[in-house]
């Protein structure tokens, strides 16, 4: 009997070929000898692999995040095997306690106890009622509360610090590098642990209004600003290496008309062009309500247009980069040598422009990646981002900050996903600098 | 009197030592030179004596003392009261070594108001009487102009007089010449002379140039490996040079008496500077190397009172030292085809670039890169193009491979007409004629193997053949392993790049290959290795080159007629022989004399003055006559035909109509 | 001079032009007039006469670009096109549909709006470039290390941090400054200080880190080692060498975003209650007002040609080595 039936979201499919060009990418840059030696460089660099650790970790939860499913239903009889509506992901079957234990509404983090007083039953006047599932273990016994706390987090600690010191064992020796890998696992043990330990009987992050553990909303943001950042590429990329390098190459007319159009589409504000697309593009989903049969699928409809918005917007410095690289790099000896066997203008920019310039592409994209989390966030705050049911630090931030002139304060929502963008990004780039001192040839001097 | 006394010297850049242990002196108003091909750390030592290493690299020991002040022992406050006032500096490229938003009056000034306290009025008169000095005309207006508006002689002057604005008593020049044309750095050069004369100062100049040490030097210091090797008064020096490394320097430069063999050529290169010496740091690639130069490195030795060479060669045990390396082994003469077929028919060719101005980029007139050029080649035959930069010869080389679209005229490859063919038919040309480029760096692109490099004309061009195989050959044709297909340019040497290169040229078997400048920016030992590579396989396979180059001993090497090339135009042709010995055009004979000689005899001619005209906008009448000293009256309205001064030569210059 | 100035306003019409189609094509082809009005009205009250209504009142009730019964130009002018694109050359930008005359509100917003943005960026860039200069001066210590890497971790925040953080601490926690709100004369005075700190704090991490990549760059020059050779101080070097010519890049980033501080800041605005043209403009995309957007994106475009003029002029002014012909 199979319990479940595969669904695959057109984000899910676009993500999953992004993933293997990269890695199809890595391998054949792997086999050239003059690139491996600059990702060995790359691996060299302490707080640059420390960062892509960090960021593994994040495209771990995403990439689980987007392998979805509909989950079978309890058969009635011998009628067909009937499907859920919701689609789930391998993260929410993971998840599925923090997922579905919700409380009434908001909580703060570790608490056993609502935030706001109501009206409990059986007793006189207003009190914290007790929550539903927040230290459910314990009982009525709640002076134990911190002395349980206590003891799970270092239960976590213990249990992550056996993995680590296996891991570590394994990963013992090498440069500068493998050290970085070692102690940024170290800290991601440490952090994970006890988080784990006390996801189990408490909302380490609270809840929110509708008392929705914050944990599990922080989690399922990872991978909206992950395809954010990266599904962009797969507009800016062909647009702006195309165009770039035939704008640089060819000259000519060609050359003022693709000039033109970047120039164009550069002139307008970048906040008001994808303000002015998303908002049509908003007509279009809302007058065409028969194209999807789930609301996951307009959500996901929605994302994939705002990520092909912000890359028709955002192509045009990349291009100019490559359309100035690629004007020095015809006046070069070995273009013009190429030119005296009469090799064709396509075999000249696919053989010696492209690969001279995928430096800067690859710099370019991994220094966009950062910008792009951050972006989504301020565009779906503004509400012209991602679709209002689609979880995403963007609008986890937008739902909390009403939540602010509370006395006392809802903090927890936002802080959590401010931590958890911060990571991203940070890690972002420092990735994307350590690629840049790997990959620029002016600054490997 | 002793004014600067470096004493165990040493430099340190992480693992490395671009300079070891390096000792001299430089008594007050005398010329040291610091002798050395590139890497051998003789920039490094000067920047060391200023103290203005780069950020990396760090002095690892030694003292340097000048006027009795030790250097090293002062503050970095103190130090900068040295830099400009007792020792100051000039630097290879005047083109970047200047500030370019700032005008040539608020640099020197500068250095007046640090060291003399003049501003103002004074500073400004100051200043101009330096400006003058050095030779600028109209210094007045120069004062207030950008470096941008200055020519490049003009900027090296404008530095050095910016050197002398704080009268410092010892000047290091690092260079001063080596980005400047041949007629240029004759008048720096005899300036620089003249200044040390006037002003008593005391020059440390370094170079890579024998010519211009032999021209300038007291005495001199040859480094290799970051080590001087031989320290020795000039005449001493270039009667007979003690070191092995420095007689090969010699051996290996080109010139008319080799032309009939090879050159000598130092095997391997230099090694890296990491890399850990027992012995002697050239022991690798002596010719005379004993067991113990491995192990042990030799101490100092003074065969001949006032030359002092590091070398175990003059440990009194040994019996027979080598003299100066002979030419090597003799070579067959070029069967040259003189049977009146040509293999290259150049006919009035122009390349014209349109400048273009106003609202409407309306086309107001033409760089007149190439105007009017005429020229034939015989197979198995080399011509040279000789001319300053800017004088067109790159372009004309590039026209003629149909890289750029030629303006007008006619080239014709074995009697085919290759000008406005379409690029389909033209293709099928291109197998004939091939390119060498300048730039051993740039001429390789860096992503793609050297098997693929060296096949890709065979590939575009869809040749027949085992392209594997024809690699391999191709690569041992050119004195390369056929193993290093495999590998990546940044693996290589800046000479077997170049080798490369050819080999690329080669792999379509052409009868022409256009060589621009192939050895420029290559070293002398290295600049030997290629010349009689391109030697052997003009032998081998009767190529015809068509050889563009400033370097007038390259020329007198490997070249069989001689065109000159002023502006555009050639000047003068005819056979190396008649061309140099006895050139007649007053370019020909103002170009041949500036050329610094080994010997350090200086020919009786004027030198040129001024500079190059813009070919955008080039004098009426001859483009020569406002730096001719012979120019009439003539001169100045009528451009010169043709002249036949004999069956080969031909001369565009009225003093022979 | 004057012919460049003229050539390069000739050369940024059909970019205006281009802009005007792109926003045309996004605002009445993409979607219909009709789509748009649905959408506006919602789904349960739409009558074929309800979308008539509300076409009317905006004046899309006219064909897009031909109009067959018109008479003479009218074929032309009577068209969605002519009305609502066209126009917007004349600076006609027609009303909001609140009604009010959007010229005129953009007029009275740009103030506020201004009254913000030019002190971000004055003091933006005076904070970032002197901390720029700092690093660079101890560069290569553990200084310029504690410096980059704090940087680094400044724009890995996101921009709404810098707003929600600083609101809570300034206002709420400290009490300096009121939460939000604008008000008249000097008055207002008190609600900028918040606001222009959080924009200059913002914006410090990946302006300082940008100039001092310009600077090492320029410091790694041959002109910078002749200066020292003759005997010039760090300082000297650095501000009088190194900075002159770094104002190149500089200004190629600077001058072209002036013209746009008109358009002030889409978060700021709105989260502190100042009535620029950036609350506006988020006003409009909230309430799908797409007549204001429209105006909005005309402007933007035409004040960022505008930058890239000044942009151009302004090297005359660094760079003695270009001549405008």
């Amino acid at each position: 009997m199979i319990e479940f039936k595969p669904v695959l979201l057109w984000s899910d499919i676009l993500l999953f070929v992004l993933l293997g060009l990269t890695l199809s990418g890595a391998y054949a840059s792997w086999r050239s000898e003059p690139m491996r030696r600059q990702w060995q460089r790359l691996g060299r660099n302490a707080a640059g692999m420390a960062a892509a650790m960090v960021l593994s970790f994040f495209i771990v939860v995403g990439v689980l995040d987007s392998l979805h499913y509909r989950a079978r239903l309890p058969a009635q009889g011998d009628t067909a095997p009937v499907y859920g509506v919701e689609v789930l992901s391998v993260l929410d079957a993971l998840l599925m306690p923090l997922k579905t234990n919700s409380e009434k509404t908001y909580s703060a983090p570790l608490a056993m106890r609502l935030f706001a007083k109501e009206a409990v039953e059986g007793e006189v006047g207003r009190d914290f009622p007790r929550l539903r599932y927040g230290g459910a273990h314990l009982g009525d016994d709640e002076e134990n509360h911190g002395w349980d706390v206590a003891v799970q987090v270092l239960g976590g600690l213990g249990a992550s610090m056996a993995i680590w010191l296996a891991l570590a064992w394994r990963l013992r020796g090498g440069g500068p590098g493998r050290a970085a890998v070692r102690w940024s696992l170290l800290l991601l043990c440490l952090a994970a642990g006890p988080t784990i330990a006390l996801a189990a009987h408490y909302h380490v992050l609270g809840t929110d209004k509708v008392g929705q553990d914050v944990l599990y909303l922080a989690l399922k943001s990872i991978r909206t600003g992950l395809l954010i950042g990266t599904l962009t590429t797969l507009v800016t990329l062909p647009l702006a290496v195309l165009l770039g390098i035939l704008a640089g190459y060819a000259g000519g007319w060609l050359d003022d008309a693709i000039q033109y159009v970047y120039t164009t589409l550069n002139s307008i504000p970048g906040v008001l062009l994808i303000a002015a697309a998303v908002l049509m593009m908003q007509v279009v989903i809302d007058t065409h309500p028969d194209w999807f049969s789930t609301a996951a699928e307009r959500a996901d409809a929605r994302l994939l247009a705002l990520c092909f918005i912000l890359g028709m917007t955002s192509w045009t410095g990349l291009a100019r980069l490559l359309r100035g690289e690629t004007l020095k790099l015809r006046e070069l000896d070995y273009v013009q040598a190429a030119q005296a066997f009469g090799v064709s203008r396509r075999a000249i920019m696919l053989r010696h422009i492209l690969p001279n310039v995928s430096h800067i592409v690859l710099i370019a994209l991994v220094m966009d990646f950062s910008s792009l989390v951050l972006a989504e966030a301020v565009l779906s705050y503004v509400g012209i981002g991602v679709d209002p049911t689609t979880i995403s630090f963007g609008t986890m931030i937008n739902a909390a900050r009403m939540e602010l002139a509370r006395e006392p304060m809802v903090w927890w929502s936002l802080v959590a996903a401010f931590s958890f963008m911060f990571a991203l990004v940070l890690a972002a780039n420092l990735f994307a600098d350590a690629v840049r001192d790997a990959f620029d040839p002016r600054a490997a001097q | 009197m002793t004014l600067l006394s470096a004493r165990n010297l040493s430099v340190r850049i992480g693992a490395a030592h671009p300079v070891a242990d390096v000792s001299f002196d430089i008594a007050a108003g005398e010329t040291f030179a610091l002798l050395g091909e590139s890497g051998c750390g003789k920039s490094m030592t000067a920047l060391a004596l200023m103290r203005l290493l780069p950020d990396a690299a760090r002095i690892d020991g030694g003292t340097v003392t000048l006027a009795d002040v030790d250097l090293f022992a002062l503050s970095e406050a103190e130090m900068r009261r040295q830099r400009g006032r007792q020792a100051a500096m000039i630097f290879q490229e005047p083109a970047t070594s200047l500030n370019p938003v700032l005008t040539v009056g608020q640099q020197i000034g500068e250095s007046l108001a640090l060291h003399r306290r003049l501003r103002g009025q004074p500073a400004r008169e100051a200043g101009v009487e330096l400006l003058r000095a050095v030779g600028i005309p109209d210094p007045r207006r120069r004062w207030d102009e950008y470096p941008f508006q200055l020519s490049g002689g003009m900027k090296q002057r404008a530095m050095i007089a910016m050197a002398l604005a704080g009268e410092p008593r010892l000047l290091i020049a690092d260079e001063p010449t080596t980005a400047l044309d041949v007629t240029i750095q004759a008048q720096v050069l005899d300036l620089l002379a003249d200044l040390q004369k006037a002003r008593g100062m005391a020059l440390l100049l370094i170079s890579h140039d024998l010519g211009v040490v032999a021209r300038m030097a007291d005495r001199i210091g040859v480094m290799y490996a970051g080590q001087l090797v031989e320290v020795a008064e000039r005449a001493a020096f270039f009667a007979r040079p003690a070191h092995p490394y420095a007689q090969k320097l010699f051996a290996a430069l080109p010139d008319a008496k080799a032309r009939n063999g090879r050159l000598a050529t130092i095997p391997g290169q230099v090694p890296p500077l990491d890399t850990h010496f027992a012995g002697c740091r050239f022991a690798e690639r002596c010719a005379a190397v004993m067991e113990v130069c491995r192990h042990q490195p030799p101490p100092w030795f003074e065969p001949v009172a006032g030359q002092r060479v590091r070398c175990h060669l003059y440990a009194e045990s040994v019996v027979s030292r080598p003299t100066e390396a002979a030419a090597e082994t003799e070579m067959p003469a070029v069967a040259a085809a003189a049977n009146g077929e040509t293999i290259l028919d150049v006919v009035d060719l122009k390349v014209h670039f349109p400048i273009r101005r106003g609202l409407f980029r309306r086309v107001v007139g033409h760089v007149r890169a190439v105007d009017g050029v005429s020229l034939t080649l015989a197979p198995g035959r080399t011509l040279a193009l000789v001319g300053e930069s800017g004088c067109g010869k790159t372009t004309l080389g590039k026209a003629v491979l149909q890289l750029i679209a030629p303006s007008a005229g006619r080239v014709r490859y074995r009697g085919v007409e290759l000008c406005g063919l379409p690029p389909k038919t033209l293709r099928g040309a291109r197998a004939g004629m091939q390119m060498v480029f300048q730039d051993p760096y740039g001429s390789l692109n860096p992503r793609m193997r050297v098997g693929d490099i060296v096949a890709e004309g065979m590939q575009a061009l869809r040749l027949p053949g085992d392209h594997r195989v024809r690699v391999n050959d191709l690569l041992q044709q050119v004195g390369l392993a056929a193993a290093m297909a495999d590998r990546f340019p940044h693996e290589f040497s800046g000479g077997q790049r170049q080798r490369i290169a050819i080999a690329r040229a080669l792999a379509v078997d052409p009868r022409l290959l256009i060589c621009d400048e192939p050895t420029s920016a290559l070293d002398v030992s290295v600049q030997a290795q290629i010349l009689n590579l391109l030697r052997d396989l003009r032998a081998s396979l009767g190529l015809a080159y068509l050889f563009i180059t400033h370097n007038i001993a390259v020329v007198d090497y490997l070249a069989d007629e001689v065109a000159v090339m002023y502006l555009g135009r050639i000047v003068e042709r005819g056979t190396a022989e008649e061309i140099l010995r006895n050139p007649r055009h007053p370019y020909t004979v103002a170009l041949i004399a500036a050329v610094p000689r080994v010997d350090g005899v200086r020919g009786e001619v004027l030198s040129v003055a001024g500079d190059m005209p813009s070919p955008a906008n080039p004098p009426s009448g001859c483009h020569f006559h406002p730096r001719c000293p012979q120019a009439m009256e003539r001169c100045r309205s009528e451009y010169p035909g043709e002249t036949g001064v004999s069956a080969t030569r031909v001369v565009r210059c009225h003093l022979y109509d | 001079m004057f012919a460049y100035v003229v050539r390069r306003l000739i050369y940024a019409l059909p970019i205006l032009i281009g802009v005007n189609l792109i926003t045309f094509a996004l605002f009445f082809v993409v979607n219909t007039p009709d789509d748009m009005a649905r959408l506006q009205l919602g789904v349960k009250r739409v009558t074929p006469e309800a979308i008539a209504k509300w076409k009317a009142e905006r004046g899309y009730d006219k064909p897009l670009l031909w109009n067959a019964n018109a008479d003479g130009a009218g074929k032309l002018s009577e068209t969605i096109f002519y009305a609502k694109s066209v126009r917007m050359f004349a600076l006609d930008f027609g009303r909001a549909d609140d009604g009010r005359d959007i010229a005129r509100e953009i007029r009275r917003r740009m103030g506020p709006s201004l009254a913000i943005a030019l002190p971000v960026f004055v003091l933006g860039l005076w904070a970032t470039v002197s901390f720029a200069l700092v690093l660079v001066f101890f560069r290569a210590t553990a200084f310029d290390l504690a410096g980059t890497v704090f940087c680094v971790a400044m724009m890995s925040v996101s921009g709404l941090f810098y707003i929600i953080g600083g609101q809570w601490l300034l206002s709420k926690v400290w009490h300096l400054a009121p939460i939000s709100g604008y008000g008249e004369g000097i008055d207002r005075v008190k609600f900028l200080i918040l606001p222009v700190l959080i924009g200059v704090i913002g914006g410090i991490g990946s302006g300082t880190r940008w100039y001092r990549t310009l600077f090492l760059e320029e410091i790694g020059r041959d002109y910078v080692r002749t200066a020292r050779a003759k005997g010039l101080s760090e300082h000297v070097v650095l501000f009088r060498h190194v900075l002159k010519n770094a104002m190149i890049p500089i200004l190629t980033g600077v001058v072209v975003v002036i013209p746009t501080l008109f358009m002030g800041s889409l978060l700021t605005e709105s989260f502190f209650g100042i009535p620029g043209l950036g609350s506006y403009t988020i006003e409009a995309i909230n309430a799908q007002d797409f007549a204001v957007v429209r105006a909005m994106v005309f402007i933007g475009a035409a004040l960022y040609i505008l930058g890239l003029l000044l942009t151009d002029l302004s090297y005359t002014w660094v760079d003695p080595r270009v001549r405008l012909e």
